[in-house]
């Protein structure tokens, strides 16, 4: 196959597309790096502080609940919002040099990846901190961690092509997920989702897959293997999908920048 | 795709590259809804119908005047654009100079930018590293090497990428109008450099104004007039009948 080939000669490039992705992203602020940690912990504060006063949530362990739910979604909306741009933001050396134009949507997932599984450990931390500990169950961790992983790189794939031809999908896209946000159990527990809604858990792929995380740090069970099984079914697919779709785009691409 | 012809480096068959020149572009949704029948495109059809064949280790110049498609002929060799309609096949590893220091990250160190730029033209760690003293022997630098590029004057600049560029070890070196890289001393280098690869059975297609070099350099010359091959043969020939038409 093709890709593997790619992937082959072109791992260097690869290697140092992400290790750019990850210095040069917070280059100038004063704590680096180490705002890609603080973004998400910042953000499950606000929602520790707000969201106990105006909902009935009776979660114990409310924060490591959020933080469980929070750290995954911060890797599928980086992944998808700065995978939407990976190619074009690097207009200039895709008029200027070949290269497989897929290296771009994989190294920015992938450094995203990278952040996530670092951030996993503010999860351990913080699940031991509470009192909450750890158990075996997190060595499914890896495996959620590559469902979501293939999954992010069929949407990218997808979305960095079509944004090339039209510009519009950034908006469209920030709007989905502001929805998908709320139709994901990050805030709340999935019983008290509407009985009438519930459907809207079954077909977004992100709830079984927080739900999974949260399985394995949280509740320290094994994750739901029915589900896993059918999110990386439809991961697998999309996954083609997508490089199909980048595939039949990225020819034109030198020409639309 | 077909197969190549043995000992074919490239082939361009029956290729017209068409571009659709926008006046004012549609980039959004809703323009192109709004504007769709709106006749701001004009189609251009810059090559016609080209029917090219080169061999391993020829040296092969594309002469022609400004706008007469050797460019864009030269970028869809390299695959950076892809043919309307025909097809433009190459083998072997290939590497193009089209405009130097793509990708060179200016707050980064002229070393790490060497392995940025080898990598983007699919070299691995260890190729780099192998070929690391070469580049920065070629490129004059080494006193400045561990310092930003954004430092660098312009000519060290493009000396730097061409060092990457030519140490690559390509089989096939697209090279479109850089051999004014730096002053005489290092311009009289590559191109020696250039004979160099030229006699190790290198494909060379280089882009290029300046018929002096063709000469000593090339031994087939190719002339592209409004998107056609207008003569394609041996150097001196296919130069004469050239500029007795630009006079």
């Amino acid at each position: 196959m093709g890709l593997v080939n790619d992937l082959r000669h072109y791992r260097e490039f690869l290697k140092s597309n992400v290790k750019k992705d990850i210095r040069g992203k917070y280059k100038g602020s004063f704590l680096g790096v180490l705002w890609s940690f603080i973004n998400p912990l910042l953000s499950v504060l606000v929602y520790a502080i707000v969201f106990p006063y105006i909902m009935r949530i009776k979660v114990e362990n409310y924060l490591i609940y959020l933080i469980t739910g929070i750290i995954p979604w911060t890797f599928f909306t980086s992944s998808i919002n700065m995978g939407l741009i990976s190619v074009l933001s690097n207009a200039d050396i895709i008029k200027k040099v070949y290269f497989p134009r897929i290296i771009l949507p994989i190294s920015t997932v992938t450094s995203c990846l990278v952040n996530f599984l670092i951030s996993c450990l503010i999860i351990v931390l913080f699940c031991l901190g509470s009192g909450l500990g750890i158990s075996c169950q997190i060595l499914w961790l890896p495996l959620i961690a590559i469902i979501q992983y293939i999954m992010l790189l069929g949407f990218t794939f997808i979305l960095s092509a079509i944004e090339m031809y039209m510009r519009d999908i950034e908006h469209i896209v920030n709007f989905i997920l502001s929805m998908a946000f709320y139709v994901t159990p990050i805030l709340y527990t999935p019983d008290i989702f509407p009985e009438k809604l519930a459907w809207v858990l079954k077909v977004n792929p992100m709830a079984y897959l927080v739900n999974a995380y949260r399985s394995i740090f949280f509740y320290q069970k094994m994750p739901d293997l029915i589900g896993l099984g059918v999110v990386s079914i439809f991961s697998i697919f999309l996954f083609m999908i997508g490089y199909l779709i980048f595939e039949k785009l990225q020819k034109g691409f030198a020409e639309e920048v | 795709m077909k197969v190549m012809k043995r000992g074919n480096a490239i082939e361009v068959k029956n290729m017209t590259k068409v571009f659709n020149v926008y006046f004012d572009k549609a980039n959004t949704l809703k323009e192109k809804l709004l504007f769709w029948k709106r006749g701001n495109k004009e189609v251009r059809t810059v090559l016609k119908d080209i029917n090219v064949e080169i061999k391993k280790g020829e040296t092969v110049a594309l002469i022609g005047t400004n706008g007469s498609g050797k460019s864009t002929l030269l970028k869809l060799m390299t695959k950076i654009i892809y043919p309307t309609k025909g097809t433009v096949q190459t083998k072997g590893k290939l590497t193009s100079l089209l405009e130097l220091g793509a990708g060179f990250h200016p707050d980064f160190s002229g070393r790490e930018n060497i392995y940025f730029n080898a990598s983007i033209f699919g070299l691995s760690k260890k190729e780099i590293d192998k070929r690391l003293d070469d580049i920065i022997a070629f490129s004059e630098l080494e006193e400045f090497i561990d310092n930003p590029v954004r430092t660098y004057s312009s000519g060290m600049y493009m000396r730097l990428a061409f060092s990457v560029a030519i140490n690559v070890d390509a089989d096939i070196l697209l090279i479109d109008e850089i051999l004014a890289v730096g002053d005489q001393h290092f311009q009289d280098k590559c191109f020696k450099k250039l004979e160099s690869l030229r006699d190790s059975n290198k494909t060379i297609v280089i882009v290029t104004h300046s018929l002096e070099s063709v000469k000593k350099l090339c031994n087939r010359a190719i002339w592209i007039k409004d998107g056609i091959v207008k003569e394609d043969g041996n150097t001196k020939d296919v130069i004469e009948k050239y500029l007795k038409e630009c006079q």
